[in-house]
């Protein structure tokens, strides 16, 4: 199954570990990948401070205008930020054609034309409905039997348009834990925001939201939290320290990508394919302790 | 008629097992003359249903008494015909079910029980349907020619019966006629008020008699041989009818009375009535210089949801507000709609008119209005508005619209005042008092009764003449009145026209069943009617008093005049008469206190007591029947005893109980007061009211008051049921047996 | 004069027409859901659903010049929960712009760091996080800046010790002058619209 692979900025950075791990272990499950000729940037979440809502939406539309020239193949974003940002613009124009019309003015200075026929989806969305939980625990050498992980499913992931799971009640990061084996534990803290793009900025009142998400991981049983969006992961990840200087707490829980779990439990390179050395909290020692 | 009796005994459903059913044959039916008695393993199913009508046919059996399930199940199967008398005996809801089986009490109840039945089905007499002097219309008599009126008359005539139109104005069409545009399904855009087909619709139909210009003068008679004078131009003319709907309609509330609003006071401040006048004539202008209209606002709840006004939301004003701003945005996109308001109450479908309005950039301001005033030439409107947290001043307007609410056509401007009786303490210095206002005096003259309660519809509240709207809607306190439209409760065009048709449907039941004898809701179907022995009678009027229906006239001597089709059939005749004179072919002081006597009172030493439940049909015996459907538990001392109404409870009954040895009455009977559930409005209002005079009997017999108790109990409170009956056997346990017994 | 704030709808006229996702506020029935479903409602000093109820009072000042209209972290849970389906969030970014736009810096910080992400996807193509984050301090000045590295200069080293920070500034797209210029008439379209 051939998929553009729209990864983003981040990817290539802050969440490196993220595309290490996605590649090799989707690839293991028989998906292929090209990546959009001379992609640009989403605009991300904050980008609205500096640029209309037009200009966003063209940003979004010059990518996916390249996409549907080079084979109209599903294109699918790991990043929640990327996602959102293309999928919103794909839903917009098509409820509003003027929109559309627009937008190809704008994409005509370079050349360019969306006709509005590709599909955005999301990497869980992919693995969960064109894959399956079936050919998933097929794949698996060693189960995570026994590793009690939150499913950190976050915000732009499911919000607002709900394509694959629940907005309210997301199931399907649990279930494809749990076809690799891991005890999903229940979280309700699952879809909160982590701050999102606003952390820097407004660090002082979004490390409690950060702190109330691992406090409920940590309290329902969670040895650690997988997640699948790179804001989520760092927003969680380095600023632990902080919080514990901040609230007097000992916060130190590893969280790793959905991807990093998939290639450990389809018996890969823990670092080579995993990625687990670009991990600032290593998450060896508990995934050790649970399997082995 | 002569009697030929048997009885059967189900055993199936957990009968058999709880009982011992060849002694409960026995000993049930002992003091009784029982030509069959037998037991069928399943007496609803084909085979038992045809052991029954074998007998029938082959004994000459016409009184069958079945115990078995509750009546209120089974009832089609166990209907052997006109000729045949049935009576239920109820030995699973209230004994296999619920008690425990094989057991000595247990058995002692279903005995009880079925002598009981024995006893009513030995009292009882097959009915003999009430028929008139009178030749019977069904006609229906329709008085209001507005939307509600129209659309009732419509509706009877295409169901095939004639309609009788009554309109005071010349011309039909009310309120709607007024209206430039009206709001309703689906609610998208404004509409054609529709108002000229529906009256073209009227004219046409040769089975409506249209009467403009009239009023109805005077009602007589009863459902089926109504006498209707109408008043035509000047002329009289004489109608004869079925049945009668009202739909006279509603009046704004009266503006005058807002001067707090500006109302009087500034030219441009206007009720929504006068907005839509302006309206439906062509141009919205400022009425003080008619000069055009840019800044509206609309000030909703003008007086309504206010004590000291209108108490209650007329559910319309909402509505009506947003298809005025409509206009004004026709008229000039560029004019600006301001809403004043408490809460916006769109309900159902209508949202999305709300959605409309917001769409077309109307600004809502959740708020009162704290003043109106004048400046420049311009209106201004200060209001606290309440999601802001401060008052806000609004400027610079060149109309404000006070959106007022209904008021039911039947209320008199001024609270009529009447002779006051001579025990009243409220009446004035000329011995004159305020009439209340579900006296049936408290109301324009419509419909003119000519009847000894009053000459108008009862109003439930705020002068609008309801019943109990959600066990009968339509119903009201009239037998074979009903009401529709506004005049009932304020309702928007789609909602009146499903409430006049459903108006139209139940008169032409009401004249349906009338003509053969037949009584409507609650008892609809029902034969039987109330037999008055004039010669014991003492004109004390408690009976012509206290029937909720007013079915009863009087002549000058006081002697009670009955219209039987008037009457509901809920008895309560019957338990307000000291002499006993009043009796129903199924149903009767004696038979009642028949059933009470064959109930066996143990002797003291067996430390048994007994207790009698007089049970409303209505909501209290469903209740109890739940709560055995639920195999709930509860004393196998009490014995039930099924009441029409518990309006129709006679003191006898708890005298001669109790001087039996009877050791507690326990009376259930529907929610009384304001929110009253009674089926029959009053009847468990003026039971309670009996009661307190039951002291008097208590003192004589040198009883504790304990003994006897009323509770209120609903259709929903069956899990209560068993808590009641344990209290109050507590409460016996404690006062101790009754020194009577064995007397 | 009393201090009576008067209703003028010229503003709620002028949100309408110049913000983005202006006119759906039209929409709003004030049920507060927005309010009570925002992680950031503490910290405002108008919910949402209050900075409707402004527009439409007229109190320009008060909704250009809020704090909460920069503090959004987009995650759309009032977007979810909005009865009447308005894409709340949308329309607080839409009016973040227009007052960043009109000169109101509410929350300095958030709109340099958002200003700073669109420069970088204007100039380059793409984000270079380090950099983004340098220019980000440094844009209040070098002083401040110098103080948020240091502040933050464990987050860096730990970043690139784990080779989730590259030290090599990122490159421009190939197509970066067709990109501008797409952009470029996105704003104007914008700038038109606002006009009319």
């Amino acid at each position: 199954m051939k998929y553009f692979l729209y990864w983003g900025c981040s990817l290539e950075a802050s969440g490196a570990n993220f595309l290490v791990s996605l590649k090799p272990s989707c690839e293991a499950l028989g998906m292929e990948f090209l990546e959009i000729e001379d992609w640009n940037c989403c605009g991300a979440s904050v980008s609205y401070a500096g640029a209309g809502d037009l200009a966003i939406k063209v940003a979004n539309a010059r990518n996916l205008a390249i996409a549907e020239a080079e084979g109209g193949y599903d294109v699918v974003a790991p990043c929640s930020s990327c996602y959102i940002q293309m999928i919103k613009v794909n839903h917009e124009i098509k409820e509003d054609p003027d929109l559309l019309e627009q937008v190809n003015v704008c994409l005509a200075e370079g050349g360019l034309k969306y006709r509005g026929n590709l599909n955005v989806r999301h990497i869980q969305d992919v693995l969960y409905n064109d894959i399956g939980v079936d050919k998933i625990k097929e794949r698996v050498i060693k189960p995570l039997s026994g590793l009690k992980v939150a499913g950190y499913v976050g915000c732009q992931s499911v919000r607002p348009y709900g394509e694959y799971d629940s907005v309210n009640k997301p199931v399907v990061q649990d279930r494809l834990l749990e076809a690799l084996g891991a005890e999903a534990v229940p979280f309700p803290n699952k879809i909160k925001c982590c701050g999102s793009g606003l952390f820097v900025p407004e660090m002082d009142y979004c490390m409690e939201l950060v702190k109330n998400i691992l406090e409920d991981a940590l309290n329902h049983g969670a040895k650690l939290i997988s997640t699948v969006c790179p804001m989520c992961a760092m927003n969680l990840e380095i600023y632990q320290n902080r919080i514990n200087d901040h609230y007097g707490t000992h916060f130190d829980v590893p969280i790793v990508y959905l991807t990093q779990l998939m290639a450990i439990a389809f018996g890969m390179d823990m670092k080579k394919h995993a990625a687990l050395n670009y991990n600032l909290i290593p998450p060896e020692g508990v995934i050790h302790a649970a399997i082995g | 008629m002569d009697k030929k009796t048997a009885v059967y005994i189900c055993t199936g459903c957990g009968i058999g097992d709880a009982l011992n059913v060849e002694q409960l044959l026995e000993e049930g039916t002992e003091e009784f003359t029982i030509d069959v008695s037998k037991d069928h393993p399943c007496l609803c199913g084909v085979e038992g249903v045809e052991v029954i009508k074998k007998d029938i046919a082959d004994e000459g059996i016409n009184t069958v008494i079945i115990g078995a399930c509750s009546y209120r199940v089974n009832y089609d199967v166990f209907n052997f015909g006109p000729d045949v008398i049935v009576e239920r005996v109820n030995l699973r809801e209230q004994v296999a079910w619920v008690m425990p089986p094989e057991d000595e009490n247990t058995q002692e109840l279903a005995e009880d029980n079925l002598r009981m039945g024995c006893s009513k089905a030995k009292d009882t007499q097959l009915p003999e349907p009430f028929k008139a002097e009178e030749e019977y219309s069904k006609d229906v008599l329709v008085v209001g020619g507005g939307i509600a009126g129209m659309t009732a008359a419509l509706e009877t005539a295409k169901a095939g019966y004639k309609a009788i139109l009554v309109e005071k104005e010349d011309k039909l069409g009310g309120f709607l006629g007024k209206m430039k545009q009206s709001v309703t399904m689906p609610y998208k855009e404004l509409a054609d008020t529709g108002a000229a087909e529906m009256i073209a619709a009227v004219e046409a139909e040769e089975k409506i008699k249209v009467y403009t210009s009239s009023t109805v003068e005077k009602i007589s008679g009863g459902p089926g041989i109504f006498s209707v004078d109408i008043k035509n131009n000047g002329n009289a003319v004489n109608e004869r009818a079925g049945a009668v709907v009202q739909a006279t309609g509603w009046v704004p509330y009266d503006a005058n009375k807002l001067d707090h609003l500006g109302y009087g006071k500034f030219k441009d401040v206007i009720t929504n009535v006068e907005m839509e006048e302006m309206a439906a004539a062509g141009k919205i202008t400022r009425p003080s210089d008619g000069s055009p209209v840019k800044n509206v606002l609309f000030i909703q709840c003008a007086g309504s949801r206010d004590p000291e006004h209108l108490p209650y939301c007329s559910s319309v004003c909402c509505l009506v507000s947003m298809k005025q701003a409509t206009y004004v945005k026709e008229q000039d996109p560029e004019a600006v709609n301001y809403v004043l308001y408490k809460d916006v109450r769109t309900v159902g479908q209508a949202e999305d008119f709300y959605r409309k309005a917001q769409q077309d950039g109307n600004i809502f301001i959740r708020g009162a209005a704290t003043e109106v005033g004048e400046a420049g030439g311009k209106l201004f409107v200060e209001a606290d508005d309440e999601l802001l947290g401060e008052n806000v001043k609004i400027e610079d307007l060149d109309l404000v619209v006070l959106a007022v609410g209904m008021v039911p056509a039947s209320k008199p401007a001024v609270t009529p005042r009447i002779k006051a009786p001579a025990d009243a303490e409220n009446a004035d210095e000329e011995g004159m008092i305020e009439v209340l206002p579900d006296s049936g005096f408290f109301a324009n003259s419509a419909l003119n009764l000519a009847y000894r309660q009053g000459p108008e519809l009862p109003t439930l509240k705020y002068g609008f003449p309801d019943s109990h709207f959600i066990c009968f809607p339509y119903e009201t306190r009239r037998t074979g009145i009903y009401s529709a439209g506004c005049v009932k409760r304020p309702m928007e065009t789609a909602k009146a026209l499903d409430d006049a048709a459903g108006a139209a449907m139940k008169a032409v039941q009401c004249s349906e069943l009338t003509a053969v004898g037949k009584a409507v809701h609650p008892r609809s179907g029902d034969m039987t009617y109330p037999e008055f022995n004039m010669n014991r009678c003492t004109q004390c009027k408690r009976c012509t008093e206290e029937c909720p229906f007013g079915a009863i006239n009087e002549d000058e001597k006081a002697n009670p005049l009955p219209n039987p089709t008037r009457c509901r059939r809920c008895g309560v005749c019957m338990g307000a008469c000291p002499e006993r004179i009043i009796s129903f072919k199924n149903y009767s002081v004696g038979m009642i206190g028949n059933m009470i006597k064959s109930v066996n009172v143990p002797e003291e030493d067996e430390e048994k007591p007994r207790v009698i439940c007089l049970i409303c049909e209505n909501d209290a015996l469903p209740a109890l029947d739940m709560a055995g459907i639920k195999r709930m538990k509860w004393s196998p001392y009490v014995r039930f005893v099924q009441m029409r109404c518990l309006g129709s409870m006679n003191l006898v009954w708890i005298a001669d109980s109790l001087s039996r040895g009877i050791d507690g009455i326990l009376l259930m009977g529907c929610r009384h007061g304001d929110d009253y559930q009674c089926h029959f409005v009053k009847g468990s209002e003026l039971a309670n009211t009996r009661l307190s005079k039951v002291s008097e009997t208590l003192d004589r017999l040198a009883l504790e008051s304990e003994r006897v108790k009323f509770v209120e109990v609903g259709i929903t409170d069956y899990e209560k049921i068993p808590k009641i009956i344990d209290d109050f056997m507590e409460t016996i346990e404690e006062v101790g047996p009754n020194p009577y017994k064995g007397w | 004069m009393e201090n009576k704030m008067g209703y003028n709808a010229s503003f709620a006229e002028e949100v309408f027409r110049n913000v983005d996702s202006g006119d759906e506020i039209k929409m709003c029935m004030n049920c507060g859901v927005c309010a009570a479903s925002c992680p950031l409602r503490e910290h405002m000093d108008y919910p949402p659903r209050q900075i409707f109820s402004l527009i439409r009072a007229g109190k320009r000042e008060e909704v250009l010049g809020s704090q909460s209209i920069m503090l959004c972290t987009s995650c759309y849970t009032c977007v979810v929960k909005c009865p009447r389906s308005i894409p709340v969030m949308d329309v607080m970014h839409g009016l973040a712009h227009y007052a960043l736009k009109k000169g109101y810096t509410p929350r300095i910080e958030a709109a340099r760091f958002g200003k700073e992400f669109w420069n970088q996807v204007y100039r380059r193509g793409r984000v270079d996080e380090r950099d983004l984050a340098q220019r980000a301090y440094f844009a209040g000045g070098f002083w401040e800046g110098v103080k948020k590295i240091l502040e933050f200069a464990d987050v860096g080293i730990k970043l690139v010790l784990h080779r989730r920070m590259k030290l090599i500034p990122e490159k421009k797209i190939k197509g970066i002058s067709t990109l501008r210029k797409m952009l470029d008439k996105a704003e104007m379209l914008d700038k038109g619209r606002s006009v009319q």
